[in-house]
């Protein structure tokens, strides 16, 4: 079934809702790997809602910063719009499909339905401090929207952020607007290398914690390091991504190393197209076994990462986030040790009937999960949209 | 302004549920006439209401039980922290209990490592960068209010400040909040890590004006204060050459740390209260401030003044930190120069997109004509946050009714531009009436069943936030009479 428009959507939904017939919101498809795998009705198969035609940009304001477009837009379109006028989305959207094996075109609303926030989301947050508004329609069938389209509002609930990460299981989007960021003219990534973990997050924290204001903040330990294209840089490294004009860019790089106390590190040649690799978990696409991203309190990821002590791994955010690889038997042993840290241990590749039993994230405390299931079903009363999914 | 009727049958009780409330926090009762009377209004000061009875707990464990025992009883919960909200938001209820949170002041922990704070709900914003600034640390969001405001009233209200622009409102700046919902039962909600493992509810819960439970414990992030801060000031001959300046300097790819618009009524008025040299005849004044490190700051003032002279402005530099606080000194005495022209004014707060600046100061002075009141405009230009300032005289007959009804139209006019309501004070009770000029029936009715999610016996900060009664009068607004404002050594900006 496919829905074009906003009032296909509704009549979809509507339909589905007089059948008690759930469905699955499909536009570019690349993310249908994430998550329990859904069901249907009584083990039916489960219809599909395409809304890939729900595309293209509506409106594009620079000197606003803001975007407004349709949810199937593809992120390249976007993300080549925005660069034309020296803009970017702020949460650096990743694109999946290379670690899930997925085919398909990558959509701005399975970005943030899936809160896929990539390096640069140590600058600019993730995708729930860029949306702004949008318009959906719930499982009521009913249009509605939340948020705006200025940067600065407090009317009523922030319903923007509920849509970020829900994997489409509240509303059908139909438009989504985000507040943009002025991309900089020049970057520059550094590698420090021959790192241990210890002593690479350290630096990286260092960094982070500085007004340099970096975008990227990666430790790769030595067994990535040939996936990563940094074959000699020994046993780990530490790379650091600094962003500006071209004058105040060479300072800021003179004050890292200041503050690293390092006469020079050695520069990365194609370090954006590091990062995107990095934030896209495409490192990790010929990597045997379950995906995983651990997110944690940065001082505590080098801890976190010996505890893991998976063969493949790395960590971005300046060790807010940890990628490995791991054979599916550890994933008990790998939300153990996510949630004895307080952090959370989302299964972000695996086999279906893993992802069924394990679910994207552990399972909430009780009166967390009865108030997220109250929540759900204010949106979409009859679990109508990926039921199951998450 | 109506709100919810009260239930007398609640009030008739009052003496059984001071016992009640004493028996969980035994020395948190107020139930005494001048103890409530303290709390029986908060910074929108045109209303008052004395609370049903008032309680102060110390502990996570009392707040739990307090809200266990009123919604068994089904007693209206109003939260307050330091009272400054300037929408209404802590306004209390004659049958309702008030619950203050300012026993819980205690910072738990301060974690430099992972770049957060750990605090308990009533500390205020400014003691939160005091307890980390002698390590060069801050907490972003600056409310004009901070030195009193709390940080669980910020997480209320979704918080602002000056620098916005750059360093985002209160919800960009948290990780994680503990927080008491209406049945009693405690949950978290993010933490260090600012991972939820489920639906943002940290996101959710930031902003929702005390209608959803009381927030115990916040997480927030500390940043590194920037080395270097360098402000400038630019005049302009016509209001749309500013507005094209800051449109130009945002296309240009600069995020200053704040950027403030004053219109000529607003500059005059400041210039002659306390003399921060702003040019006389400029129809409009920008100051604009970038912060980072020297490199960047040096940068960005340069592209910054060429833009400025290109828009045909004057730009002038602050050349010392003295100078620096000076220009600053006059935007932040706004509230208080505007006090010495009119004996009354209401601050209005919406938020528009950037370019409707011009025709929205024009339309607002064909409504000052209409409604024969003056009017003056300070603005967060960077972002687009408008806080005109509407001057009457209480004692004038019909003279209130008509500022009401003229900051209600100009917040009409900020939606019909594209903007919202409100952009950093809150719904509350003040602009409660109008959010069916923003919003449609369906988009309001997704969010009252956001609300019962949460809070299913509708006992959480009843009649705030969303027009559940028939549509009247629209009421309130920050108001001073005889130069005097609400917490007035609180300074306003």
């Amino acid at each position: 079934m496919r829905a074009d428009s906003e009032a296909q959507v509704i009549e979809a939904v509507r339909a589905a809702r007089a059948d008690a017939a759930p469905l699955e919101i499909v536009a570019g498809g690349t993310r249908r790997g994430v998550g329990r795998p859904m069901q249907g009705s009584h083990g039916a198969d489960l219809a599909q809602l395409d809304v890939s035609g729900l595309s293209g940009i509506r409106k594009y304001e620079p000197e606003e910063l803001i975007v407004t477009a349709a949810p199937a837009t593809p992120l390249s379109e976007i993300v080549q719009a925005l660069a034309e006028k020296n803009q970017r989305l702020g949460f650096d959207p990743a694109d999946w499909s290379q670690l899930l094996g997925s085919n398909g075109v990558a959509t701005l609303g399975g970005a943030v339905s899936a809160d896929a926030s990539g390096s640069g989301k140590l600058r600019h947050g993730p995708a729930r401090d860029s949306l702004l508004g949008f318009h959906a329609v719930n499982g009521l069938g009913e249009a509605f929207r939340g948020g705006s389209r200025v940067v600065k509002n407090v009317t009523g609930f922030d319903l923007p952020k509920l849509m970020c990460g829900a994997f489409g299981t509240l509303a059908v989007l139909t438009e989504v607007t985000f507040r943009v960021y002025p991309r900089p003219s020049h970057s520059v990534t550094l590698c420090l290398e021959d790192m241990t973990i210890d002593d690479g997050l350290a630096a990286l924290r260092k960094i982070g914690r500085s007004a340099l204001e970096p975008t990227g903040l990666a430790y790769l330990p030595g067994a990535l390091l040939g996936e990563a294209g940094l074959p000699d840089a020994g046993n780990g490294a530490a790379l650091i991504r600094l962003e500006g004009a071209p004058q105040p860019l060479e300072e800021k790089v003179a004050m890292a190393h200041g503050l690293l106390g390092r006469v020079s590190a050695r520069r990365v040649e194609d370090g954006i197209g590091l990062f995107s690799r990095i934030g896209s978990g495409a490192l990790f696409a010929g990597a045997v076994g379950d995906v995983w991203r651990v997110l944690v309190a940065p001082a505590d990821a080098p801890r976190v990462a010996k505890d893991l002590n998976a063969s493949s791994w790395l960590a971005d955010w300046a060790g807010g986030v940890i990628w490995l690889a791991a054979p599916p038997q550890d994933a008990a042993r790998i939300r153990a040790i996510a949630a004895a840290a307080h952090g959370q241990a989302m299964l972000l590749r695996a086999a279906p009937d893993q992802r069924a039993s394990l679910g994207l994230y552990a399972p909430q405390p009780p009166a967390l999960a009865e108030l997220t299931a109250r929540v759900k079903a204010a949106f979409d009363p009859l679990s109508l949209f990926n039921p199951g999914r998450f | 302004m109506l709100l919810p009727p009260t239930d007398q049958s609640i009030v008739a009780r009052r003496q059984a549920i001071a016992a009640a409330l004493r028996a969980i926090v035994p020395d948190g009762v107020v139930a005494d006439e001048s103890g409530l009377a303290t709390f029986d209004a908060d910074a929108l000061s045109a209303y008052h209401q004395m609370p049903l009875v008032c309680v102060l707990p110390s502990t996570r464990e009392q707040v739990s039980e307090v809200l266990k025992f009123a919604v068994a009883e089904g007693i209206p919960i109003v939260p307050r922290g330091a009272g400054t909200s300037l929408s209404g938001g802590a306004l209390p209820r004659e049958d309702g209990i008030l619950i203050g949170m300012g026993r819980m002041k205690r910072i738990l922990e301060v974690d430099y490592e992972n770049g957060c704070v750990v605090v308990e709900p009533g500390v205020t914003n400014a003691n939160i960068t005091k307890a980390v600034e002698a390590n060069g640390f801050y907490y972003a969001p600056d409310p004009s209010s901070q030195i009193a405001c709390t940080i669980g009233g910020n997480v209320a209200e979704n918080s602002g400040g000056l620098h916005c622009l750059k360093y985002g409102l209160t919800t960009n700046n948290l990780l994680g909040v503990t927080m008491v919902l209406p049945g009693g039962e405690i949950v978290t909600l993010g933490g260090k890590s600012g991972a939820q493992g489920g639906l943002d509810l940290l996101g959710l819960v930031t902003g929702s004006e005390g209608l959803l439970g009381v927030v115990v414990e916040v997480v927030v992030k500390i940043l590194r204060k920037a080395p270097v801060t360098r402000t400038l000031m630019a005049s302009f001959d016509t209001v749309p050459a500013a507005g094209k300046c800051v449109a130009a300097v945002i296309a240009g790819g600069v995020v200053p740390a704040a950027m403030e618009f004053m219109d000529r009524r607003a500059a005059e008025a400041i210039e002659a209260f306390n003399q921060p040299g702003y040019p006389a005849g400029a129809e409009a004044i920008l100051i604009i401030d970038a912060d980072g490190v020297e490199a960047d700051v040096t940068h960005d003032m340069a592209r910054i003044t060429e833009i400025v002279t290109a828009c045909g402005g004057r730009a002038v530099e602050a050349t010392d930190e003295k100078q620096r606080a000076r220009i600053w000194s006059g935007r932040k005495a706004a509230f208080a120069a505007m006090g010495r022209i009119a004996p009354d004014m209401i601050c209005m707060d919406g938020t528009i997109p950037r370019h409707a600046l011009p025709q929205v100061l024009e339309e607002m002075a064909q409504l000052s004509d209409h409604y024969g009141l003056g009017f003056c405009n300070v603005f967060h230009a960077g972002d687009g946050n408008l806080h005109p300032l509407i001057l009457f005289d209480v004692m004038k007959d019909g003279e209130f009714e008509r500022a009401e009804a003229f900051g209600a139209d100009i917040l009409r006019l900020c939606v019909k531009v594209g903007g919202v309501l409100t952009g950093e004070h809150g719904v509350g009770i003040e602009k409660r009436d109008l959010m069916t000029d923003m919003f449609s029936e369906s988009d309001l009715e997704q969010q009252h069943r956001v609300k019962c999610a949460f809070d299913s016996g509708g006992l959480f900060n009843p009649g705030k936030v969303f027009p559940t009664l028939s549509v009247c009068i629209e009421q309130g607004h920050i108001h001073a009479h005889g130069g005097k404002l609400p917490h007035p050594n609180i300074p306003r900006y």
